[in-house]
C-alpha cells in the first residue's frame, strides 16, 4: 500500500462559478452555466457554450498582468485557479522549491495565435505572441506567476490532461521525488477547436443532455483547476489540513479509434478497474461516479457499457456535470475531481441536468441530490481523442495519525533505485534513418533548415491505412514498430511520447483555413491531428496496445517529461516496458516564426526534424544497448541544488550536452557542464542531428548507441572540450535558456 | 449520372488521399465503408464536407451519411437530386 496523497488546496474557475464557494452554490441551485456565446469571436452563434464570465482583458486585470505584456486567456484562467490553490494550501513562493507543477493543455495561446496568425506570417505585430503559441509556454506563464517550482511538466492528452497531470504529478510523489505536486489543468474556447469539433459534427445546438435517449452531442465549455498534492509528512510539518485524499487511479488505452470509443468501453473499463485495484476498492466501494459524460450519442453509449460492466446490478449514483460547465477539454479531469470533492465535503450528488429520456443500453444518471448511502469513496473519470482514458478515486481525509515517520519514508525511496535498460533505440531525423551510419559515416549540415530523411514507409503500412497520417505519424510509427520488434516486446506496458507541436502541418492547415477561408468547410482530419496526443495513441491502436498512454508537450523538455514519467513508474514497479517516444516536424513556415522568437536561425544551428523512439525495459536482457541509472529535471534550481545533483551523479566519462549552433565556451549549456563536471569531456549531439524540441531524444539515442557500439564519431567532440578515454558512463544534458535542466546517465554494459 | 459518377470516385479519391486506388477499383455498387474500400467515420465527415463544398449539400445529421454513402451509385443519385450548385 502506497503513502497516501493529500490534497490541501484546491482551485477552480469555469462558466458556473470563478471560485470554489461560487461552484458549490450553481451545483446546489442545479444552475448551469451553458449559454449563448459572448466572448469568443465566431461566426458560430448557433452553439451554445460554457464560457468564464469575464473577458480576457478582465481576467489580466485581476491577476494584475500589465497591459502591453502578452496574455493568453488559457494561462489567464489557469493562474486565477492556481492562486486560490496555493492560497488555500498555504504555500508561500519559498515553498515552491519543494514542489512539482504539472499542467494540462492542449489549445495552449491557440486564442491569439487564430487572431494573429497571418500576422505572424507577414509583419512583426505580433510576435510576442508566436512564443505563447505553444503548451509548455502556457504552464511555464501560469508557474512563472508565483514561483519557482521545482519542476514543471505539460500533458497533453486531450480531453484527459488534467486527470493525467494528476497521476504524473502523484507518481511524483509515491516515488519521493518532491513533497508537493500541483496538478491539474486550464482550457479556454477558441474557434480553432469550436470549428473542430463541429467538423467532427459532435457539437449539440440545445444544451447538452449526458446520458438522454436525445442526446445530440457536447456544449464545449472552459476553464481551469488546480489541486494541491501532498505527503502526509509534509502536510503534518507545515500543519495544513487535508480537504481529501486521491486513493487511486488509473490509465488505460481504448486502442480503439483517434476519436471515437470503442462500443464497448474496453479503455475506460481499464482505466477505472485499475484506479480501484490501486485504490484497494472493490467496485460496490464506489459510492458516487462523476462520469466523463460529454453527450455524444458515442461517449456515453461506450461509457454506459464499461460501467454496467465494472459494477454489475449494483449501479452506484452517477452523473456528469459537463451540463452545467459544457466540455472543458484538458481541464475537465481537474474541474470535475474539485467537484468530485466537493461533493464529500457537502455530502450531496451533483445532478445530471436535462436529463429526461432513458437510454435503451445505458445508465440511468442521478436526478436526486441527496443521497442515500454516505458519500466515502467517488470516482471521477476523464477520457481523451485516441482513447486516453484516465479514471481518479478520491476520498475524504481520514482521521487517523500515519505510522510512518519522516525518516522512515526517506530510507524507503533512497533504496529505490532500479535500473533501466534500454532495448533499442530508432530514429528517423536528418541522419539517415533506423540505422546508426552516422557513426561512421555522418551526414553534415551547414543550411539553417533541413527536412528529415524519410524512409521507405510502405513496408510498416499501406498507402491507404496511411491515408491520414502526415510525415511525422508515418515517422513515428516506423521508428515505434522498429523499437518495438528490434526489443522483442508486442504491447510496450506504457506508450509515452514527447512532442513539441505535435502535427504542426495538420495545425497549420485548419489555421490558414480559419484566417483566409473562414468558418465553412472545415475539414475532421487536420483538426484531429492537430491534437498533440494523436501520435501516442495511434501508436497504440496500430499495436493494439492496452496500457498507459500519454503525451507531454512541453517545448524542449517534451522529449524529457515523457522519459521522466517512464521513469517514475519504473522506481515504482507500476510498468516494465515503456515505449518512450520524441516526435517533431518542422515546417517552412513555423521555421520562419521561431527564427523571430529566437530560438531557430543562429549561427551554426541547424533546424532539423525528430522522431526517436527508445524501448524501456526494467528487465536485463541481451539485447540491451545500455542502461539509465539516473534520471532527474529540474525547473530553476539553485546553484546549491545543482551541486548536489552533481554529486549524486559522481564522475561520468563524458557529458554529452544540447549545444546549438556554433559553440562558445561561455554558453550557458556548456559554462553548467564544465562548472559541475570539472575536467570532464563535453560532447554535442545537435551539429549531427539538428535543432528541434524534441532533439534531446536524439541526444539520448545517440549516447545509447554509442555506448553500445563503443565507437564515438570526432563530430561529437568539442574542440577545447577534452576527448573521452573511455566510453562507459555518459550524462546527457539539458538545459533550455539558464532553466530547465534534464540529467540521465546513460551506463554502457 | 455516368459523369457525376466518375467525378465523384475522382472526389473521394483525392479528398481522403487514397493513394492506391483508381477511379476503376471502386465499383458503383460496393459498399464504400467496411468492407469495399474500408472507409471509417472519419471518412464520411470528410465527404460531408465534400458534399457541401462541391454541391451545396449540407447535412446535418452524420448518421444520413451513413444512407448516402452506401455505395456510388446511391451517392451520385442523392447528389443528382439535392444538388444546389
Amino acid at each position: 500500500m502506497s503513502e497516501p496523497i493529500l490534497i490541501t488546496g484546491i482551485g477552480i474557475v469555469s462558466a458556473i462559478g470563478l471560485d470554489r464557494a461560487e461552484t458549490l452554490a450553481s451545483l446546489r441551485a442545479e444552475r448551469t452555466g451553458v449559454s449563448a456565446l459572448r466572448f469568443l469571436k465566431t461566426d458560430h452563434h448557433e452553439f451554445p457554450v460554457g464560457e468564464v464570465p469575464l473577458s480576457t482583458d478582465e481576467m489580466a486585470e485581476r491577476m494584475g498582468i500589465p497591459e502591453g505584456q502578452p496574455r493568453t486567456r488559457t494561462a489567464l484562467m489557469g493562474m486565477m485557479a492556481l492562486q486560490q490553490a496555493l492560497k488555500e494550501a498555504r504555500l508561500e513562493a519559498s515553498d515552491m522549491a519543494r514542489a512539482a507543477f504539472v499542467s494540462g493543455t492542449t489549445v495552449g495561446g491557440m486564442d491569439m495565435s487564430e487572431q494573429f496568425y497571418l500576422d505572424f506570417l507577414n509583419n512583426d505585430l505580433h510576435n510576442d505572441y508566436i512564443s505563447q503559441h505553444d503548451c509548455g509556454a502556457c504552464t511555464e506563464s501560469i508557474a512563472d506567476h508565483f514561483g519557482p517550482f521545482a519542476s514543471v511538466s505539460t500533458l497533453s492528452t486531450a480531453c484527459s490532461s488534467a486527470a493525467n497531470a494528476m497521476i504524473n504529478g502523484a507518481n511524483d510523489l509515491r516515488c519521493g521525488r518532491h513533497e508537493i505536486a500541483v496538478v491539474g489543468g486550464s482550457e479556454c474556447i477558441t474557434k480553432f477547436h469550436l470549428n473542430g469539433f463541429n467538423s467532427l459534427m459532435i457539437l449539440d445546438h440545445e444544451q447538452c443532455r449526458p446520458f438522454d435517449e436525445t442526446r445530440a452531442g457536447l456544449n464545449l465549455g472552459e476553464g481551469a483547476a488546480f489541486l494541491v498534492l501532498e505527503t502526509e509528512a509534509s502536510a503534518r510539518r507545515r500543519g495544513v489540513k487535508p480537504l481529501g485524499v486521491l486513493e487511486g487511479y488509473g490509465n488505460a488505452c481504448d486502442a480503439f479509434h483517434q476519436t471515437a470509443s470503442s462500443p464497448d468501453g474496453e479503455g475506460s473499463y481499464r482505466a477505472m478497474k485499475e484506479a480501484l485495484a490501486d485504490a484497494g476498492l472493490t467496485p460496490a466501494d464506489i459510492d458516487y461516479v462523476n462520469a466523463h459524460g460529454t453527450g455524444t450519442p458515442n461517449n456515453d453509449s461506450s461509457e454506459s457499457q464499461a460501467m454496467m460492466r465494472l459494477f454489475g446490478a449494483d449501479m452506484p449514483p452517477v452523473s456528469s456535470t459537463k451540463s452545467f460547465t459544457g466540455h472543458t477539454t484538458s481541464a475537465s479531469g481537474s474541474i470535475e475531481a474539485v467537484i468530485c470533492l466537493l461533493a464529500l465535503q457537502e455530502q450531496f450528488l451533483p445532478v445530471n441536468l436535462g436529463w429526461q429520456h432513458q437510454m435503451p443500453d445505458g445508465i440511468t444518471p442521478v436526478t436526486d441530490p441527496h443521497p442515500q448511502r454516505p458519500l466515502r469513496h467517488v470516482l471521477c473519470n476523464s477520457f481523451g481523442f485516441g482513447g486516453n482514458d484516465s479514471s481518479l478515486v478520491l476520498a475524504l481525509p481520514t482521521d487517523t495519525e500515519p505510522a510512518a515517520s519522516d525518516k522512515q519514508v526517506t530510507e524507503k525511496q533512497a533504496t529505490a533505485n532500479i535500473p533501466v535498460y534500454i532495448t533499442a533505440a530508432e530514429q528517423i531525423s536528418i541522419q539517415k534513418g533506423l540505422c546508426e551510419e552516422w557513426i561512421e559515416n555522418p551526414i553534415r549540415y551547414e543550411e539553417p533548415y533541413v527536412r528529415s530523411l524519410d524512409v521507405d514507409f510502405k513496408q510498416w503500412f499501406t498507402p491507404s491505412e496511411s491515408r491520414r497520417m502526415g510525415k511525422l505519424l508515418k515517422r513515428a510509427l516506423a521508428t515505434s514498430l522498429t523499437a518495438m520488434q528490434k526489443s522483442g516486446t508486442e504491447h510496450p506496458d506504457a506508450v509515452i511520447t514527447g512532442t513539441g507541436l505535435g502535427c504542426i502541418e495538420n495545425t497549420e492547415i485548419l489555421l490558414t483555413h480559419l484566417c483566409e477561408e473562414g468558418e465553412e468547410n472545415c475539414k475532421p482530419t487536420p483538426f484531429m491531428q492537430s491534437t498533440h496526443n494523436t501520435i501516442s495513441s495511434l501508436v497504440s491502436i496500430h499495436t493494439r496496445s492496452h496500457g498507459y498512454n500519454a503525451t507531454y508537450a512541453h517545448k524542449e523538455a517534451s522529449f524529457d517529461c515523457a522519459l521522466e514519467d517512464a521513469w517514475l513508474q519504473m522506481q515504482l514497479r507500476c510498468i516494465q516496458t515503456a515505449l518512450v517516444g520524441g516526435q517533431d516536424e518542422m515546417t517552412p513556415k513555423y521555421f520562419g516564426l521561431l527564427c523571430k522568437t529566437g530560438y531557430l536561425g543562429h549561427p551554426g544551428q541547424t533546424a532539423g526534424e525528430a522522431a526517436v523512439s527508445v524501448m524501456l525495459d526494467t528487465n536485463a536482457s541481451e539485447k540491451a544497448l545500455c542502461r539509465l541509472t539516473y534520471f532527474k529535471r529540474c525547473y530553476r534550481p539553485t546553484q546549491d541544488l545543482l551541486a548536489q545533483v552533481a554529486a549524486e551523479i559522481g564522475k561520468v566519462s563524458a557529458v554529452m550536452t544540447a549545444v546549438t549552433g556554433q559553440v562558445h565556451p561561455d554558453s550557458p549549456m556548456l559554462r553548467t557542464a564544465a562548472t559541475l563536471f570539472p575536467d570532464t569531456p563535453l560532447l554535442q549531439f545537435k551539429n549531427l542531428f539538428g535543432e528541434s524540441y524534441t532533439a534531446y531524444g536524439l541526444g539520448l539515442y545517440a549516447t545509447a548507441q554509442v555506448l553500445h557500439h563503443q565507437q564515438l564519431p570526432e563530430d561529437m567532440l568539442i574542440p577545447g572540450c577534452g576527448q573521452p578515454t573511455a566510453l562507459s558512463r555518459i550524462l546527457v544534458l539539458n538545459q533550455i535558456n539558464d532553466k530547465d535542466y534534464t540529467f540521465a546517465v546513460l551506463e554502457a554494459l | 449520372m455516368e459523369e457525376l459518377i466518375e467525378q465523384l470516385k475522382k472526389q473521394i479519391i483525392e479528398v481522403l488521399n487514397l493513394e492506391d486506388v483508381t477511379p476503376a477499383d471502386i465499383e458503383n455498387d460496393a459498399p464504400l465503408f467496411g468492407e469495399g474500400l474500408g472507409l471509417d467515420s472519419i471518412d464520411a465527415l470528410e465527404l460531408i464536407v465534400m458534399m457541401e463544398k462541391e454541391y451545396g449539400i449540407k447535412l446535418k445529421n452524420p448518421a444520413e451519411g451513413k444512407e448516402i454513402f452506401k455505395s456510388i451509385n446511391v451517392m451520385a443519385q442523392y447528389v443528382n437530386e439535392h444538388r444546389t450548385k
